[in-house]
């Protein structure tokens, strides 16, 4: 805007060709101005600049071994975040995800325990999972209790539930126990054969698809984001979604049926919360009824989606954007680490990060809102 | 009083909520091909009986036929599958929707096999049917929240007039609108009206235009259907002495007040 104004770049438009020149520079801020003003546009400028920021200011931060300790950081809270948006969208929230990723790889153990293989022990904790957003959702639509009061009753309850099931007590993961062996392996050392028996661990094939394995959480993330993306943008899923979220009378008048609608996407929410659960539980091969990290975990999804772009209030929100608001805060908490940040500081900083994220979302958003008018 | 012409008919309708009685006993009907105009104070139970024949709510009490038959109206998306839709007062729009998903809400066009929305041929289509219309809608692709008034009733009423109804509710389609966007949707009822294919309950505050609209006037009035009558035996003047005359009763008995506490 104000580039073409300067002296400086006047003797050069002439050169150019005036009009060649201009209309490109236009198309250029066409773009960025398209690019900022879609929903999940500021976030995705904001995580860039955490980026940018983190590896200037620190050696390691862009690096691979880096990236992959970033990864817990950010993979499950993406989907849970996701998850959480799509939810929000209909103007709803669940608060009880926290509990319900605790809650799943303890059903997961004990149907394991009662002598289901893997595969059976993992639907039948999804089925579980699925359950509870059926409750959460039936107190919401049905019975008409808002949903921040029924998902927190169902985040402490069914904290506590898993509280009595586990007996309050940490136990491993089945599918996820290191094996370790000890094999003969052979290696050639200066043209000589040598056989030595050596330390092999083992992982299960089931552990490493579900969570184990180094990049196992980042492809589940990225492909249920993609999907979770196409639903709410290119279905009627998610049409009747931003329908039941931005004018819930009108879109009973339209003939949607809302109460499905927002039962269903309960459903999505905890099920994917409840995948997340057995993915970290996986992960690192125990489980513990930790709940105080149950609500923290919550928050954070929440938060994500969020910072995200997604509207508590219903009717607006994107996957990609939660998505984006996991990684923001993945990247913050890992970055200020690698920077030695004291950890009594982390939160505070992480809660004024959050607040000025938001704020830019806002204008942003207000950008976006006032492009086109009229 | 059920002709063989009719297209509707609702008999001994009812609907209370809570302590408010919105419809006391409802006699009604729509032949095929009129455009009936529907008359009444605020309050009167008019949008009620658009909800109950939409299917959006149940009747207390008395039945609805549609060409005769007897039926029991389960939901909108029954009624419409019967070929009834309505335009609400509050027009069901979605802000934050962009207008072509508006106008196709409930009618979503999918692809085969992956049910991805057909964006391009529901924007085509939309288009098409504003153009058709004549309403000025420069950009389908923004949110509807970004329109006027009189736009986003233009945009209403063109989704149900497109729609395959056969039966179309008007529930005060002018209310938000400029003199020429009115012009506009009058212009459409006109035309419908000459088609005859559709039939059309409008329900209206101006008399000159259900006058200059309509085949036929009711009035309802404390919940009943209290003036049928064509409007080619009716006038301004008569219509006007029968609500002055109503506001004289209601005056009488705020005064005495032990009348109808009506809000
Ligand atoms: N959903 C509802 N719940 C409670 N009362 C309602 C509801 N809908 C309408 N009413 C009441 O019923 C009466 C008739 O309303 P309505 O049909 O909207 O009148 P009109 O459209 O003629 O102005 C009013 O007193 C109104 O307050
Ligand atoms: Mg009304």
């Amino acid at each position: 805007m104000s580039a073409a104004r300067t002296p400086g770049t006047a003797p050069a438009r002439i050169a150019a060709g005036e009009g060649g020149s201009t209309r490109a520079r236009l198309t250029a801020m066409d773009v960025a101005r398209r690019f900022l003003t879609l929903r999940e546009g500021s976030i995705v400028v904001v995580t860039v600049l955490a980026i940018l920021y983190f590896s200037v200011r620190t050696d390691h931060f862009f690096s691979h071994a880096n990236f992959v300790t970033l990864l817990p950081y950010f993979a499950p809270f993406a989907v849970l975040a996701a998850g959480e948006a799509m939810l929000m969208v209909t103007g709803e929230i669940d608060l009880s995800i926290g509990s319900v990723y605790l809650f799943s790889p303890f059903m997961f153990y004990e149907f394991n325990k009662a002598g289901l293989p893997l595969g059976i022990d993992l639907v039948l904790a999804l089925l579980c999972c699925a359950a509870v957003g059926v409750i959460n959702g039936v107190f919401t639509e049905v019975f008409g209790i808002s949903s921040f009061i029924t998902t927190l009753a169902m985040l402490l309850g069914l904290g506590g539930l898993t509280l009595i099931i586990s007996n309050a007590q940490p136990v491993a993961m089945p599918g996820a126990t290191v094996t370790t062996t000890t094999e003969n392996v052979t290696h050639v050392v200066n043209g000589h054969t040598i056989t030595l028996p050596e330390q092999v661990n083992h992982v299960s094939t089931f552990a490493k698809i579900f969570g184990a394995g180094t990049y196992s959480e980042l492809i589940w993330a990225l492909v249920i984001v993609l999907i979770l993306h196409l639903v709410l943008t290119r279905t009627r899923w998610g049409v009747y979604s931003i329908a039941a979220g931005g004018n819930k009378l009108g879109a009973r008048e339209a003939g949607i049926n809302v109460r499905l609608t927002v039962i269903r996407n309960f459903v999505l929410c905890s099920t994917l919360a409840g995948i997340v659960g057995v993915l970290e539980a996986v992960r690192s091969s125990s489980i513990s009824p930790d709940t105080s990290g149950a609500s923290e975990t919550m928050f954070r999804a929440v938060s994500a989606a969020v910072i995200g772009g997604t509207l508590l209030a219903g009717g607006e929100g994107t996957a990609i954007g939660a998505l984006f608001g996991a990684l923001f805060l993945g990247v913050l908490r890992d970055g200020l680490t690698l920077q030695g940040i004291n950890a009594d500081y982390l939160d505070f900083i992480l809660g004024i990060a959050i607040l000025i994220a938001m704020l830019i979302n806002v204008y942003v958003g207000r950008v976006r809102k006032g492009s086109g008018r009229g | 009083m059920a002709e063989s012409e009719d297209v509707l008919t609702i008999e001994h309708v009812a609907k209370r909520f809570g302590p408010v009685t919105a419809l006391r006993d409802v006699n009604l009907h729509l032949r095929k091909g009129e455009v009936l105009g529907l008359l009444g104070d605020n309050g009167a139970g008019k949008s009620t009986l658009m909800k109950i024949v939409s299917g959006f709510q149940k009747p207390d009490s008395g039945r609805v036929l549609l060409r005769g038959e007897e039926v029991e109206l389960r939901s909108v998306d029954h009624a419409r599958s019967l070929g009834i839709d309505c335009v609400y007062q509050d027009l069901a729009l979605i802000d934050q929707l962009p207008v072509f998903q508006n106008m196709f809400l409930r009618r979503e066009q999918v692809h085969r096999p992956v049910p991805f929305l057909a964006t391009r041929r529901m924007k085509q289509e939309t288009r098409r049917a504003l153009d058709a219309i004549g309403v000025n809608i420069p950009r389908i692709d923004v949110p509807v929240a970004r329109l006027s008034g009189g736009q986003r009733q233009a945009i209403a009423v063109a989704r149900t007039v497109t729609s395959d109804a056969d039966i179309i509710l008007l529930d005060e389609p002018l209310a938000a609108m400029g003199a020429k966007e009115g012009a506009m949707i009058l212009d459409l009822v006109a035309r419908l009206r000459a088609e005859a294919r559709v039939s059309i309950i409008m329900i209206a505050h101006n008399y000159v235009h259900v006058l200059e609209s309509c085949d036929r006037v009711n009035l309802i009035q404390d919940g009943h259907i209290t003036f049928d009558r064509p409007t080619a035996d009716t006038s301004v003047e008569e219509l006007n002495e029968i609500v002055v005359e109503e506001y004289r009763r209601a005056r009488l008995a705020a005064i005495s007040g032990d009348g109808p506490t009506e809000a």
